[in-house]
């Protein structure tokens, strides 16, 4: 099943190779969404495909290692019967989770999106939302 | 030989079930294959279709006496909280999109009062009136829905733009407009129209489409009631008043709309018929994507002639891709390309039905009226007049305690920080300088703000005092375009103006 984690830094940690250590020694294929890091530390999502006992050894070793571990639990949710395909949204997506398809169709590919939330006010009819849970 | 036909003939075709009827993109397919002499030939009419923002939209409504009688002309009316247009008679509003709720701002406006009309939800009235001898009462609160009114007219002052503009952002920050949402440093681009699917772009030296046409409406039959206000055909953009009942219309094509920032509106859907009655009618109808140019304008500067970045075709809008200096910026449409494109293809539908049917326009719109900017009898203030220009500035190798004396000597809040080049890197106020005192740090660099809010140098002094306010801060350097600090707006300086002109 894939998950989006959330890897939260410090400054000591941020110059550290953690992140290659933890892929290195479970094996598993980490998908980096974005990073925003810097000497005084930062954060990283990926997303991972693995099984739950996989995933858990990763995130095990990225807490020794001394990283913060979040799991996202969130989600965002295209409202159909609102969205009126105007693509207002999709030149302020930073990851192309929201795109127009060759037909003029809104898509939103949650797999790709950050929960950076841009998108949510920029929706002139107020059909994107972000869930919590 | 020239090919030509009546709209009555047309009508006649329609009626008999045997028009040849094309939407605008199919007709763009077959001129570009067989050219405009063999699609006049072979089709009768073209659909067009657009499905976007519209801000110059409203209603009228009748309500009908109450007992005892009220006049709402005069008094004030709200509908769901959002005021009404009362200056009319007894019992007649007008509900515009722009309207924003008492209660709920931005987010619930008049576009939204029309659309949960159109769907039949309740609305609240509320009024307040001065009373007379003959309308004695003086307030009223009831909900309605559009059923119990008399007349619900759709009349639109200003639709469906022959060709509109594409935005982008220069500046460093985000900017928030009736262009949506603009990312700082060119991050995106917006456009609004359809291109080749939109009416006046298909008919532009409007033959065809004039006053008195009757036009898919928003789900209904409406009308051109003549040239839309802003009607700019030189510059080919030319625009319609429309009108129609609002009672027939579909919410799906009326939609109430919050622009992020910028307030509310209405998306409008709007479908005109084109009588392919010559040959140079055909070929307009014809004319593609590649075709229509328009201007993408940065909206960084705030004036009303906005710089033109460079001419955009809409085929490359479309494509979801703009270059601009040498980079591919992504780009949002603002209008629904999916919805303009289904109206055309309903509008299609109707015609081939014989539901829909052609008409004569009474009169042709105006191929030549002026479009005139507002008579202002001021002149417009712009940062250079009113910036001090002797600026002192320091380096971000200076010392703190060296950057305090200077502050102190000059008697100002704001030390612009320069490289050696004379570039803008920072700034220092003040107040940095108070609340660095014991903290260690030596040098201007390590506690100057990097991210400065800039003005340049014909920047209207409204946009300067806007930045001002919204940055909560009490001065901008001026820039020119390398950064380079030509000059310093106060606070104060705004404060001197403003005491001057009263």
């Amino acid at each position: 099943m894939k998950k989006k984690i959330l890897l939260k830094y410090s400054a000591t940690k941020a110059t550290e190779p953690v992140l290659a250590s933890a892929i290195k020694e479970t094996g598993l294929l980490v998908n980096i969404l974005y990073a925003d890091i810097d000497s005084s530390g930062g954060e990283i999502m990926i997303s991972v495909d693995a099984p739950q006992h996989e995933l858990e050894r990763l995130l095990q070793k990225l807490r020794d290692l001394g990283v913060e571990v979040e799991e996202i639990r969130r989600v965002i949710k295209l409202d159909e019967s609102r969205c009126v395909h105007c693509g207002a949204c999709v030149s302020i997506c930073p990851t192309q989770a929201l795109r127009l398809t060759n037909d003029f169709s809104l898509k939103l590919d949650e797999e790709k999106c950050v929960y950076c939330e841009a998108c949510i006010p920029t929706c002139p009819m107020r059909a994107l939302k972000i869930g919590r849970w | 030989m020239e090919i030509k036909r009546t709209i009555a003939e047309i009508n006649e075709k329609i009626k008999r079930g045997d028009a040849v009827i094309l939407t605008a993109e199919e007709m763009v397919e077959l001129v570009r294959e067989k050219g405009a002499e063999a699609a006049a030939k072979e089709v009768d009419v073209v659909t067009t279709g657009t499905f976007g923002l519209m801000c110059s939209s409203g209603a009228f409504l009748n309500f009908g006496h109450s007992d005892p009688p009220i006049k709402f002309g005069g008094g004030e009316v709200y509908l769901n909280d959002v005021p009404a247009y009362a200056g009319l008679a007894a019992v007649d509003v007008y509900i515009g999109a722009t309207a924003l709720s008492r209660s709920k701002g931005m987010e619930y406006g008049g576009g939204h009062v029309i659309e949960d009309l159109v769907s039949g939800r309740e609305i609240e009235l509320e009024a307040k009136a001065y009373g007379t001898d003959c309308y004695p009462r003086r307030e009223i609160k009831l909900t309605f829905t559009i059923h119990d009114l008399n007349q619900a007219i759709l009349c639109n002052p200003r639709n469906a733009y022959q060709r509109y503009v594409a935005a982008t952002n220069s500046t460093d920050e985000t900017l928030y407009t009736y262009m949506g949402t603009l990312l700082p440093k060119f991050g995106n681009v917006t456009f609004a129209g359809t291109g080749e699917l939109g009416p006046l772009a298909k008919d532009p030296n409007y033959e065809t489409i004039g006053i008195g046409t009757r036009i898919f409406l928003a789900g209904a039959q409406g009308y051109i009631v003549g040239e839309g206000t802003q009607h700019d055909p030189k510059k080919q953009r030319g625009t319609i008043m429309v009108a129609g009942d609002l009672k027939q219309m579909d919410a799906k094509y009326l939609r109430g709309a919050t622009v992020h920032k910028y307030g509310t509106s209405l998306f409008v859907g709007i479908g005109i018929p084109i009588p392919i009655i010559s040959e140079r009618v055909a070929a307009s109808a014809g004319i593609s994507d590649e075709q229509i140019m328009i201007d993408l304008l940065d909206y960084g500067v705030p004036r009303r002639e906005r710089p033109i970045i460079r001419k955009v075709s809409y085929a490359e809008l479309k494509s979801g891709k703009v270059e601009i200096y040498g980079k591919d910026v992504p780009v949002s449409p603002l209008s629904s390309i999916k919805i303009s494109r289904e109206i055309a293809e309903k509008l299609k539908e109707l015609i081939e039905k014989g539901e829909f049917l052609l008409s004569e326009p009474v009169a042709r719109l105006s191929t030549e009226r002026e479009f005139k900017p507002m008579r202002q009898p001021e002149r417009v203030i712009v940062a250079k007049d009113l910036m001090t220009r002797e600026v002192i500035t320091c380096k971000p190798e200076t010392p703190i305690a060296e950057a305090a004396r200077i502050l102190a000597r000059g008697g100002f809040d704001h030390l612009p920080v320069v490289d050696d080049s004379g570039t803008l890197v920072g700034i220092v106020t003040s107040w940095d300088l108070a609340i660095s005192i014991g903290s260690g740090k030596n040098k201007v660099a390590e506690i100057m703000t990097r991210k400065v809010i800039t003005a340049v140098e014909n920047e209207p002094i409204e946009s300067v005092a806007r930045k001002l306010d919204e940055h909560g801060i009490s001065g901008v350097p001026v820039i020119d375009a390398f950064r380079r600090v030509v000059g310093i707006i106060t606070t104060d300086d705004i404060s001197k103006l403003i005491g001057k002109r009263r």
